[in-house]
């Protein structure tokens, strides 16, 4: 088993096209004014002020499989057969995880109190792409890597509280990556504070896979 | 001879070239997948001599050791400790397949972890990783080395330092960049060589994950730039899969081909990367043998750069603002914050410079009774990766200064280093170890001179003695000295007679502090704005100001169309347009009537101008309750069915209903008389369930609710179902909105139902969030709301 890799400081492109979309911009049909707009950029530049975007990742070899049960090298085993089949053939997986950092979620608390919400909202949509967006970054950060090796991650990404991969498996691999050396605590519900966080499964596989992503939980 | 001049020698008559690829030679001789490559040739020795071997046979110069991942962090995987002689026994391998004549590149890859600040690996823990491996390649009599297919540029500064920290040979550095032309952590081509280049590499370029086509892009962006050699090892084309296998299937002639674009282009040191084969440089070496380099175009740059941007400075390009609020002199809040290790702050002046036109970042952590090298680290680190733009590092400390310089993943500007002797001595090597720039101050020992003319000789002679660290003119930027004119009325006059010696004699780059010429004196921003024309006309390059300040920033904006330095005045064009229209809106507006101009605040959610109009409308006599019920209801309403048809978005929803609020409050006090309709309307209680933290979408619908006329109660997020039992029996309300982002919490909301049933509590219940569907909802007898305006809806149909 390899060891945890942390990113201390993720620098991505602004999804911007996946913030307006997530809050509710349809292009060709959503209208907008200049002013609206400025006013909504002024937001997303707010809150990329306020987001510090840290992950973590690991490579772990898998010790035996079934259709509904995945044991990795260290022990620990996922009960999942919606997990089980997106990692078909593999013979290792990543586990991921990734935070906005406290500052956005802290100032989306005074937004809310304070009744400010237009900008709450904003500064909600834009940690929650960024913190998404992490996690595509270090599948290519992994994937750079795997090249060499002829290999690639999957395709698809697997959560924690999606499907049959129950919740309480968000303990399993928050301890795996040491996520609290990134700020993220966990707590007795297996939710992920600061708000912001995501942890994700993918596997390595030798082949590319056509399948789409499945969602992460927050 | 030197090897070091034998390259250079070699690369005034002809390109360089280096060998091809190892990884995928030594998979096509059998080397098995998931092993070790450098562990598996130490135990399989003449495979990687064969391959050696075949790259010298095919006309290669540099043939690269197999130890691209023998390093401590990599090997250690395999449970490999002797890091030092295993480099050495590999760089053995390599000379002894080949000879003594043909040079051997002692290669060093990355580690696979980050290095701080974009990682967790500490930058001095990963300059020794990178020493211990130099070492032992150096025991194994390499003749050059080659750190290559970095992607992280703090760890591709972590080797070079460690190389040149050991040995003065002949030094590459590759970096591998994406397809959209960056590292992955977010560097471009230029970026990367104006930073590698001034920290001493010997040549700088790119490899890997490209085919020759697309790196020959990567080239051209170095090098107008370049004061060194550029360097490109492509892949034998872009990877394709053919069954389960990734294959890069350009042929040896066709990749041979692109070899004189690439000297054409600029590069002077050419080999292939992955998928190339002996036969690749075979025809390559044919290709290029006859054909003339292109030198580096420059000997200097006066340039500076970030991870991520580089900065320029060129006569006739606009004026320079190097942002001047990151600094705690007067600011009690941001020392606070440094002193508790705190940095948003920092991050938000940062951010907020880089937005109002900051071209660089000034950095002064100096808090009275503070560790500021510490500090100075931490805020280093993060904005290095919080912001674009370059730093300019000012301290008076040399050791903060060194610090900064060792740990910033950039070429900085030191601010500042003057005449006087003790630190001259010791900031002129560190700037130059480092390759940063700096600020030259013209005061010395005996104190600060009033007249230009001794200026210059304090200038000439901090130059004379820069000169023999290897600093040239375009490395420094050279300080015109601002004393305060309410002190000296000659002051300003002396600064700028320095700074047209400076610019237009001396031939240098040149820095104000603008902000000290107004000292002492009433509305200062005029005297600076003033005082930076004056300046910029004498050919003043950059001023350190605040660029958050409208009217000098405006006028600098003014400044750079008159004296040719925004060609077409496009700058001043975009900066002045909005003002323009925005004075054009208001005469329009003026001329509205206040119903029409109500209706359309609401619709645009202005809520800066709510309070203003309303008063404008009860002054000409409209009822307040009119205004509601005809003007403000309507326009919500609209609001809601944009929303509902996806015209509106979001955030317009919000601001609009959020104006509506506001316009509301303002007129509450002439609407006492109409308190009968909301208490008919019932109270409606809202909530988050036990176990869900997430409340904004909550939030909204209970404004949305509240706008309509609903009294709302808001318990805020994670409620119990025994507390929402509690409050029913408080308030007896007519709804109970209960929220759930997830799945795992969504099973609450029927949990606080039954609970409230089996208390035989009446009343009825709306669900709604993420995860929530109209079928869950009626599958625990609660009525569905997809968002706020469907909310409304639903609760206008329960209630009304």
């Amino acid at each position: 088993m390899k060891s945890v890799i942390f990113f201390d400081s993720i620098n991505i492109s602004v999804p911007g096209r996946e913030i307006f979309r997530r809050l509710g911009y349809r292009k060709g049909i959503t209208r907008i004014g200049e002013d609206q707009k400025e006013l909504i950029e002024d937001y997303i530049e707010y809150a990329l002020s306020l987001i510090h975007l840290r992950g973590a990742g690991r490579r772990i070899s898998i010790k035996e499989k079934s259709f509904s049960n995945i044991v990795l090298s260290n022990g620990i085993a996922f009960k999942s057969k919606g997990l089980s089949k997106m990692i078909g053939d593999c013979e290792e997986i990543i586990l991921m995880g990734a935070t906005a950092g406290d500052d956005v979620i802290e100032s989306i608390r005074g937004d809310t109190e304070a009744n400010q919400l237009a900008r709450g909202v904003v500064l909600d949509a834009v940690a929650s792409e960024m913190v998404d967006a992490s996690l595509d970054w270090i599948v290519d950060y992994f994937n750079r890597d795997l090249r060499r090796e002829n290999k690639r991650l999957t395709k698809n990404r697997f959560s924690a509280g999606y499907g049959d991969f129950i919740l309480e498996n968000q303990k399993v691999i928050y301890d795996i990556l040491q996520l609290e050396r990134i700020g993220i605590q966990i707590n007795e519900n297996y939710i992920l504070t600061p708000e912001k966080s995501v942890t994700a499964v993918a596997g390595i596989q030798s082949r590319f896979s056509d399948t789409g992503r499945e969602s992460e939980s927050e | 001879m030197n090897k070091k001049i034998k390259i250079n020698n070699i690369l005034k008559r002809r390109p360089l070239v280096l060998d091809g690829a190892t990884g995928t030679e030594l998979q096509k001789r059998g080397m098995p997948p998931g092993v070790s490559p450098e562990i598996w040739c130490l135990e399989n020795p003449h495979v990687i001599q064969e391959i050696h071997y075949d790259y010298r046979k095919s006309g290669a110069d540099v043939i690269y050791t197999c130890t691209f991942g023998a390093n401590s962090v990599k090997l250690g995987q395999y449970g490999v400790s002797n890091v030092g002689e295993r480099n050495k026994e590999l760089a053995l391998l390599a000379r002894h397949a080949v000879g003594k004549n043909v040079l051997i590149a002692g290669d060093i890859g990355p580690t696979g972890r980050f290095v701080k600040p974009f990682g967790d690996l500490d930058f001095e823990e990963a300059v020794n990783i990178f020493k211990e491996q130099a070492r032992g390649l150096m025991e194994g009599g390499v003749d050059l080395f080659v750190i290559e297919t970095m992607m992280d540029i703090q760890e591709a500064r972590a080797a070079l330092i460690a190389v040149k920290e050991i040995t003065d040979k002949f030094t590459i550095v590759t970096m591998t960049y994406e397809k959209d032309g960056h590292t992955l952590n977010g560097t471009d081509p230029a970026a990367a060589l104006v930073t590698l280049q001034s920290l001493g590499a010997d040549a700088v370029g790119c490899n890997c994950s490209t085919g020759p086509a697309e790196m020959i892009q990567l080239i051209a962006q170095m090098k107008p730039y370049a004061t060194v050699p550029l360097v490109a090892k492509p892949n034998a084309g872009m990877p394709e899969l053919v069954g389960d296998k990734t294959v890069f299937n350009m042929q040896p002639r066709k990749f041979a081909g692109y070899g004189k674009e690439f000297v054409f282009r600029g590069v002077n040191i050419l080999g292939g990367c992955c998928g190339t084969s002996p036969d690749h440089i075979r025809e390559l070496v044919e290709e290029i043998v006859n054909e003339k380099p292109v030198a580096p175009v420059r000997k200097a740059v006066s340039a500076i750069s970030s991870s991520s941007k580089t900065v320029v400075f060129e006569r006739n390009n606009p004026l320079r603002i190097i942002g001047e609020r990151i600094n705690p002199t007067g600011k009690k809040a941001l020392q606070e914050e440094l002193l508790a290790g705190k940095m948003v702050l920092v991050r938000k002046m940062a951010r907020e410079q880089e937005k109002k036109g900051a071209d660089l970042l000034d950095v002064n952590v100096g808090v009275p009774e503070s560790d500021e090298k510490k500090i100075m680290a931490e805020v280093i680190n993060l904005l290095s990766a919080a912001s674009s733009l370059p730093l300019v590092i000012d301290s008076p400390s040399v050791k903060v200064v060194e610090a900064a310089l060792r740990l910033y993943p950039g070429r900085a500007l030191v601010n500042s280093i003057s005449g006087e002797e003790k630190k001259i001595k010791k900031l002129l090597p560190l700037a130059a170890k480092y390759g940063a720039m700096f600020i030259l101050l013209p005061l010395n020992d005996r104190g600060v001179p009033e007249k230009a003319k001794e200026r210059k000789e304090i200038i000439k002679e901090v130059f004379r003695k820069a000169q023999k660290h290897g600093f040239t003119k375009d490395d420094i930027v050279i300080d015109g000295l601002v004393m305060t004119v309410s002190s000296n009325p000659q002051a300003p006059l002396e600064t700028l007679k320095t700074i047209e010696w400076c610019s237009h004699s001396f031939k240098c780059c040149t820095v104000l502090g603008l902000t000290n010429v107004s000292f002492g004196l009433p509305e200062r921003k005029w005297l600076n704005a003033a005082f930076l024309a004056m300046a910029a006309e004498r050919g003043l390059t950059m001023a350190i100001a605040n660029p958050g300040i409208e009217e000098f920033m405006s006028i600098k904006t003014a400044s750079d169309v008159l004296i040719n330095r925004d060609r077409d005045a496009s700058r001043y064009i975009a900066r002045f347009t909005k003002t323009i229209q925005e004075g054009e809106k208001k005469a329009i507006r003026e001329s509205v009537s206040s119903s029409d101009e109500i209706f359309r605040i609401i619709l645009e959610g202005n809520r800066d101008e709510i309070e203003s109009m309303l008063a404008r409308a009860l002054r000409e006599s409209i009822p307040a309750q009119k205004l509601v019920d005809d003007i403000m209801i309507p326009a919500i309403t609209r609001v809601g069915d944009l929303f509902d048809k996806k015209e509106y978005f979001l955030p317009q929803l919000i601001a609009s209903a959020e104006t509506m609020k506001k316009g509301l409050a303002c007129l509450d006090p002439y609407l006492r008389n109409d308190r009968s309709a909301q208490e008919e309307r019932g109270i409606i209680l809202i909530c988050t369930v036990q176990g869900d933290v997430h409340d904004i979408g909550k939030n909204i619908v209970a404004l949305m609710l509240n706008n309509n006329g609903f009294e709302v109660i808001n318990l805020g997020k994670d409620v119990s179902a025994e507390k929402i039992v509690e409050e029913i029996k408080r308030h007896r309300p007519a709804i109970v909105a209960l929220s759930a982002l997830m799945t795992t919490t969504m099973v609450n909301m029927k949990k606080v139902i039954d609970t409230v049933r089996n208390e035989s509590l009446e009343c009825n219940f709306m669900v709604g969030g993420a995860v929530v569907t109209e079928f869950y909802a009626e599958s625990i007898g609660a009525r569905y709301a997809k968002d706020g305006v469907d909310a409304v809806r639903v609760a206008k149909k329960i209630l009304i």
